[in-house]
């Protein structure tokens, strides 16, 4: 049995009283990339903010290794969607990223030398370290979005929450953001992303938690992503339907590497 | 010498305003600048009627009790009303200004107060106004007093929290994911601005005062691409502004507060031509 790493308890969170999510029971593991999929809409975003203490739940509770987060806040790093911030703001890359540090630098002291080793290290990790003093308007959807990877990856955390960290990213940058997120994996690290693309469902994620509204299944990937339980995340929808189709008879080849 | 106080008082209100106001622009907040500075007029009343005095000490506390009551019925307004962010600040300060408007003229044999300085300000009093201890001793303008520790205050918050302002401005929900709590620095934040407005309106008054929280950011804003950047430039714009609006209004006889809101206004025109000229940064608003 792996380890724990986040547990979610009969969830249930509200915009104006109106729920958006029902009754979300979950436990996910430790040390695994873990896939969070659904139509628009279907609460994959609110989840995120919700497990982040962004958005006050109705009911439930969520733990990290059995606490709750704000006893382990330090342990677990959020990387927002990327469209959440303005990205005209007179910050540059290495501002930005040392944001990651804030917390631990402390009040009325700046970010020390140590500090901005660790931006740099993370900076080269995703490939940046070149565009460290550009304002961050002057960078591409890729690039901003590795800039965000590596704001959390200074935060030297176990469980890294990620909404959406491959939307509008190009096929260079989504192969880097992968590859990190493997390593990260190998390291015993928790990567829990939202994600669009079926298509890489299979080759991504190690196990994935299907929604939409309601929990629909969480599991292995192998066990959990099948037609039936697409289905039921994504309703009937025709052109869905036959992509469906597609996506499974294609992962049924023998490509993914374990 | 009253030159020199008068451009010095009239810097460091451009100073204060200017620094707090570039953490608004950013905050695409700036207009709560001008609900504040215009619901202060209600507390000042109050608390004129209340005290019975025209000691600045007890106007301050009113309008510094109102401006942040504004900013906290803005916030619960849409957060809790869901009201769109500039219709609650529309709705707020025309009310509670309204209400000032109205307790001026209904008690204005009681109340000694000249809505013409609240509005507009009197700079050039200022040297007049000096602060004399029981003991006889001349301590040198109020104003200066005043706006001087409004000056000390600001930068020491600035300073101490730079890094707190700054992350909860340009991602509040990340600031929140690290445990930097957002709602606290809004309110550091607009608790200040109240103060500032304030301690500001003598000199300026309440109106101009939302032009030196707006105008010298956003001509910084055009030109910069990093947060202490901004602060430096708005501070060398509020110096210009200072310096040229004094001399600007002696030389034509007219409001010092009126010219170094216009001295401001043209470098922004200026500013602007010239930036979008050599392309140095393209404004672009937030798409939402
Ligand atoms: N701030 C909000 N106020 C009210 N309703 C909201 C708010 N944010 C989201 N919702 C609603 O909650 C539901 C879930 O939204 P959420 O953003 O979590 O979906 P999502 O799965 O992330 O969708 P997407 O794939 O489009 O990012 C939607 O119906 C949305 O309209
Ligand atoms: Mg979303």
């Amino acid at each position: 049995m792996t380890k724990t790493a986040v547990e979610i308890h009969d969830l249930v969170v509200a915009y104006n009283r109106k729920p958006v999510l029902w009754n979300i029971d979950a436990h996910l593991p430790a040390g695994k990339i873990i896939g969070i999929i659904g139509p628009n809409g279907a609460g994959k975003s609110t989840l995120i903010k919700a497990m982040m203490g962004l958005l006050k739940p109705a009911s439930g509770k969520i733990l990290f290794f059995d606490n709750p987060l704000d006893e382990v806040r330090e342990r677990v790093a959020y990387v927002p969607q990327r469209e959440s911030v303005d990205w005209q703001f007179p910050v540059t890359v290495f501002d930005v990223v040392l944001m990651g540090r804030y917390k631990k630098v402390g009040l009325f002291k700046n970010p020390g030398k140590s500090d901005k080793e660790k931006a740099k290290q993370a900076l080269e990790k995703v490939d940046m370290y070149q565009f460290r003093d550009r304002q961050i308007s002057q960078l591409s959807g890729g690039q901003q979005q590795r800039v965000f990877i590596a704001r959390a990856l200074i935060q030297d955390a176990d469980i890294y929450l990620m909404d959406e960290p491959f939307a509008g990213v190009d096929a260079s940058t989504e192969k880097a953001i992968l590859k990190l997120m493997k390593e990260m994996g190998e390291q015993g690290k928790t990567v829990i992303v939202v994600h669009h693309d079926l298509q890489t469902v299979m080759d991504f994620f190690d196990w994935v938690m299907m929604l939409n509204q309601r929990l629909v299944a969480c599991g292995k990937t192998q066990d959990v992503f099948i037609e039936k339980n697409l289905n039921d995340t994504y309703g009937g929808k025709l052109t869905l339907l036959n992509e469906v189709g597609q996506i499974l008879s294609k992962n049924q080849m023998p490509q993914r590497e374990k | 010498m009253d030159a020199l106080i008068i451009i010095t008082v009239g810097f460091l209100v451009a100073f204060n305003c200017g620094i707090l106001g570039s953490f608004l622009v950013l905050r695409k907040m700036a207009m709560i600048g001008d609900a504040i500075s215009h619901a202060v007029l209600p507390g000042i009343v109050i608390a004129f009627m209340l005290s019975g005095s025209r000691e600045n000490i007890f106007m301050m506390i009113g309008a510094g009790v109102i401006g942040v009551f504004v900013t906290i019925m803005i916030e619960v307004l849409t957060r809790k009303g869901k009201i769109p962010v500039d219709a609650a600040i529309g709705y707020s300060f025309t009310f509670l200004f309204a209400i000032g408007i109205i307790l001026l003229t209904a008690f204005a044999d009681d109340v000694d107060i000249d809505e013409q300085c609240v509005l507009y300000g009197e700079i050039i009093y200022i040297p007049f106004n000096v602060w004399v201890t029981q003991g006889g001793l001349h301590l040198g303008p109020t104003a200066l007093w005043i706006v001087g520790l409004n000056t000390f205050i600001v930068l020491i918050v600035i300073l101490s929290f730079y890094k707190e302002l700054l992350i909860t401005s340009f991602n509040p929900d990340f600031a929140d994911s690290i445990g930097i709590k957002p709602i606290v620095w809004h309110y550091v934040l607009m608790g200040l601005v109240s103060y500032t407005a304030v301690s500001s309106f003598e000199s300026v008054g309440a109106v101009l005062v939302v032009g030196l929280i707006i105008i010298p950011p956003a001509t910084a804003y055009l030109i910069t691409e990093r947060l202490n950047k901004m602060l430096i430039y708005t501070t060398i714009i509020a110096l210009i502004t200072s310096i040229l609006g004094y001399y600007l209004a002696f030389l034509l006889n007219v409001s010092v507060a009126g010219a170094m809101i216009t001295i401001s206004g043209t470098i922004f025109l200026l500013v602007f031509y010239l930036s979008n000229r050599y392309n140095k940064k393209v404004i672009m608003s937030k798409s939402e």
